[in-house]
């Protein structure tokens, strides 16, 4: 049994090690989901990490190669673009810190493959501006240190290193209750945390029986990968993807030549797998071309045309006088009359997500790349989407500042504030000052019984959040909102915007509605129908 | 004092000329139109600002607005010639109605008797500011100079309530306000060089006028400075402590928008115009 055992990780062994963690997540992402703090309806974190890992082993399955650095590489790529959600964008980091640490290596030892572990924690602390214990980090932290502990040991193998590293996990996970109040009185352990706990997992099992899982295709279909777009002045043209499979390919080579034919180049890869990506108005031409490199797989021409009427508006913003700051604007909201009122306020792409869908880096770099103007403000609209947002700045060649808007109010403020004659320095501060100035109301049902924020909550019960935090429970809209109103303290606030959700009926608007007029008589009140799901009612008080 | 000046200085309603000024300086002021329906009331001479707020705010058809005719341009010069060498005429922006253009005729109307008519492409108390300085000018000539030198650097900005009145009067597009359909968002117009522009938008009135005094921050030096109301005399009064905190010494006045341009503006309209030094 122990001759059987793999002595290195190289590229394939890896390869079968993240197929693995792929088909163990997606089998286990359901019960990651159900680990929601909060009894909101939210962004699921299963599903975000999911997502963001399919995104990192997409390319890897047509690699063959034979070292693990190049593996390493792919998936570091591939999970920056697909991130999603807050775990998403920590579990990019963590394959970027492990890529750093295993740079140049075809094969790992178990010592190796241990610092490997730990410089991908490292990397994933980096990442965040405030690291919170408790969290998906502590869980990678722990991972790493009990790697390193088993490598120590003079008989130390792979799977010895891997299957420590996932006992860490698990022990880890299982303390964050004890490090984090809200998971304490939720009476649940960290999600991200559990999350990469079964990724580890995922390899182990590999690891262990040294084969690889049967992977569902249906479970794991790749999604489409767009790389950064510049788009020609002339038109979008066709973006052209595809891997040219061969032997020796001069991957500088092919880049300049590819180069040649189109814009927004991204050729990658390896001498047995390039990958490349090009915008070109003849995609024919690129074919021909890369045909005689290799043998060209997965070829997709997309007329960036139509791709684009996913995000664009509609009116598009090639239908307005060009902006005289040159700077655009992007955001992120989901809810038809929030999109118009978005769109109305001179927003010239709309990326639809938001609560439970949060959009991953790429979505929201297609965007940006899509808007003719080189500088961009991204606005994530979600606290969710905040992290991922602000890894499009990284991937494209375009200027990006993203505004923290963390609710639809704050993003209303922030481009209500936004001026077409100032400079995008200029605007992003001021954007960033008026978000801060309005609070926000959200007000919908709990999603199953908890206690948070010292409040016991019951599933179905009205409940109403302040800037994020749950404060009110109640068993209606109005009541709730009265209490939240009267926290924020209506004499320092003038005018309550209220965006009617889904879910809310005529009589609860309108009850809703007096209730505010007749308790607040000292403010303005405003209706806007956002059509956002989910929230019954969000509002904005400024 | 008309008496001892050889040229006299004529506006029109729309100046908001102060009553106090229009005394001291012997400023004739030729009133523009308000039309109800088929009801034609002299801005300020048939309908006080009162009036006509009260009106409008109940009014099912919003009322229109003309210029003063030709011929009563022509009347007034014509009883000016009498003990003036000559006048300068100083109007509401062309751009924005046939008020000059009016004058410009009337004035050819009257033989011998020297108009020199000036465009001051504003609106409102700029227009008084104008003829302030005309009528304490030397010579028509002087008084000539020192307004068309001015008349560039003149600055309104306003904070109107609702849209509505500067839309259906086709003074400006929603996508010239910056604003969209849905929200209701308040802009801050900047009356200068010809033009309506956005300069800011604001969702809250006490937002507005913050910002108007941070905007007036950074226009200083300035020199003329009033703010103006319809019918918001609370809230002018803040604006113009704001003002008065940013301008030590700098005298502030305070005026009423009148009908003319109360119909464009709406109720509630605030503004700060000032010239700019």
């Amino acid at each position: 049994m122990a001759s059987r055992r793999p002595v290195g990780v190289d590229g394939p062994l890896f390869k079968q090690a993240l197929l693995g963690s792929l088909n163990w997540l997606a089998a286990n992402h359901e019960e990651v989901n159900r680990l929601n703090v909060f009894p909101v309806p939210d962004g699921d974190t299963g599903t975000n990490m999911l997502l963001t890992l399919q995104s990192a082993v997409e390319d890897i399955k047509e690699s063959n190669a034979a070292e693990v650095s190049k593996i390493a590489k792919l998936a570091s790529h591939g999970s920056l673009m697909g991130a999603r959600g807050n775990s998403g964008v920590i579990l990019s980091q963590i394959f970027r810190g492990f890529a750093r640490a295993v740079e140049g290596k075809s094969s790992l030892t178990p010592r190796e493959l241990a610092a490997a572990f730990e410089e991908a924690a490292n990397a994933a602390y980096r990442a965040v501006n405030k690291p919170t214990e408790g969290t998906i980090l502590t869980v990678a932290r722990e991972a790493g240190r009990a790697a390193t502990t088993a490598a120590g040991d003079v008989e130390a193998s792979v799977p010895g290193v891997i299957a420590a590293a996932a006992a860490g996990a698990r022990a880890a996970v299982l303390k964050t209750p004890s490090q984090l109040q809200i998971l304490r009185d939720a009476g649940v352990v960290d999600a991200g945390g559990f999350g990469l706990q079964l990724i580890i997992e995922g390899m182990l099992k590999t690891v262990e029986e040294s084969e690889s899982f049967h992977i569902d295709t249906a479970a794991t279909k790749p999604r489409a990968a767009q790389v950064a777009m510049d788009l020609p002045e002339g038109g979008w043209g066709y973006c052209t993807e595809f891997l040219i499979e061969g032997n020796g390919l001069d991957v500088d080579l092919i880049r300049g030549e590819i180069e040649a034919l189109g814009n927004s180049v991204l050729v990658v890869g390896e001498p047995e797998l390039v990958k490349v990506h090009v915008h070109t108005d003849d995609p024919t031409s690129v074919i021909t071309l890369a045909g005689g490199f290799g043998k060209l797989l997965k070829l997709n021409v997309g007329d960036m045309s139509t791709q684009h009427k996913r995000i664009l508006d509609s009116e598009s913003a090639a239908g307005r006088p060009p902006r005289a700051n040159g700077v655009g604007l992007v955001a992120v909201v989901a809810g038809s009359g929030l999109v118009d009122i978005f769109r109305g306020l001179g927003v010239d792409a709309i990326v639809e997500g938001g609560q439970t869908m949060n959009p991953s880096t790429q979505d929201m770099l297609n965007a940006v790349d899509g808007v003719p103007y080189d500088e961009v403000v991204l606005l994530p609209n979600n606290g969710n989407v905040i992290l991922a947002a602000s890894q499009v700045r990284g991937l494209t060649k375009k200027k990006v500042h993203v505004i923290e808007t963390h609710s639809v109010p704050q993003g209303v403020a922030a481009v209500v504030a936004f001026r077409p004659e100032r400079n995008g320095d200029d605007n992003a501060a001021a954007m960033k000052a008026e978000a801060a100035r309005v609070q926000t109301i959200e007000v919908t049902h709990a999603v199953r019984d908890t206690r948070s924020n010292g409040l016991k909550v019951k599933k179905g019960d009205v409940i109403g959040l302040i800037n994020d935090k749950l404060e009110f429970a109640g068993t209606d809209y109005a009541e709730v909102v009265n209490k939240a109103l009267g926290k924020l303290g209506p004499d320092s606030f003038e005018l309550v915007t209220v965006y009617r959700g889904q879910g809310a009926s005529d009589d609860e608007l309108a009850n809703l509605e007096s209730a505010i007029r007749s308790n607040f008589p000292g403010l303005e009140v405003e209706i806007q129908q956002g059509g956002q799901q989910h929230y019954p009612f969000i509002l904005s008080v400024e | 004092m008309t008496g001892t000046r050889p040229f006299a200085v004529v506006t029109d309603s729309t100046a908001d000329l102060p009553d106090e000024w229009r005394t001291r300086y012997g400023i004739e002021v030729v009133p523009l139109k308000v039309i109800f329906g088929n009801e034609t009331f002299r801005d300020r001479v048939d309908i006080t600002d009162e009036q006509f707020f009260r009106r409008l705010s109940t009014a099912t058809k919003l009322p229109t607005t003309s210029a003063p005719s030709p011929g009563e341009f022509a009347d007034v010069y014509r009883r000016l010639a009498r003990d003036h060498d000559g006048c300068i005429s100083i109007h509401l922006g062309a751009q924005l109605s046939a008020t000059v253009q009016a004058a410009q005729i009337g004035a050819q109307a009257v033989d011998g008797f020297r108009v020199q008519v000036i465009d001051s492409e504003t609106v409102t108390m700029p227009i008084a500011f104008l003829c302030k300085v005309a009528a304490e000018s030397e010579s028509l000539e002087a008084a000539r100079a020192a307004v068309e030198e001015r008349v560039p650097k003149c600055r309104v900005l306003a904070l109107l309530d609702t849209l509505r009145y500067l839309e259906m009067g086709g003074r400006l597009s929603r996508a010239q306000a910056m604003i969209g359909t849905m929200l209701d968002v308040k802009p801050l117009l900047l009356v200068a060089d010809r033009e309506i522009k956005p300069v800011e938008r604001v969702r809250t009135r006490s937002r507005a006028i913050t910002r108007m005094v941070e905007f007036l921050r950074g226009e200083l030096p300035v020199e003329h400075v009033a703010v103006m109301h319809a019918q918001a005399p609370e809230e002018a009064e803040t604006i113009a402590a704001g003002l008065r905190r940013e301008l030590p010494g700098q005298e502030i006045v305070i005026g009423e928008i009148g009908c003319v341009l109360g119909t464009h503006t709406g109720p509630r309209a605030l503004g700060a115009v000032y010239i700019k030094k």
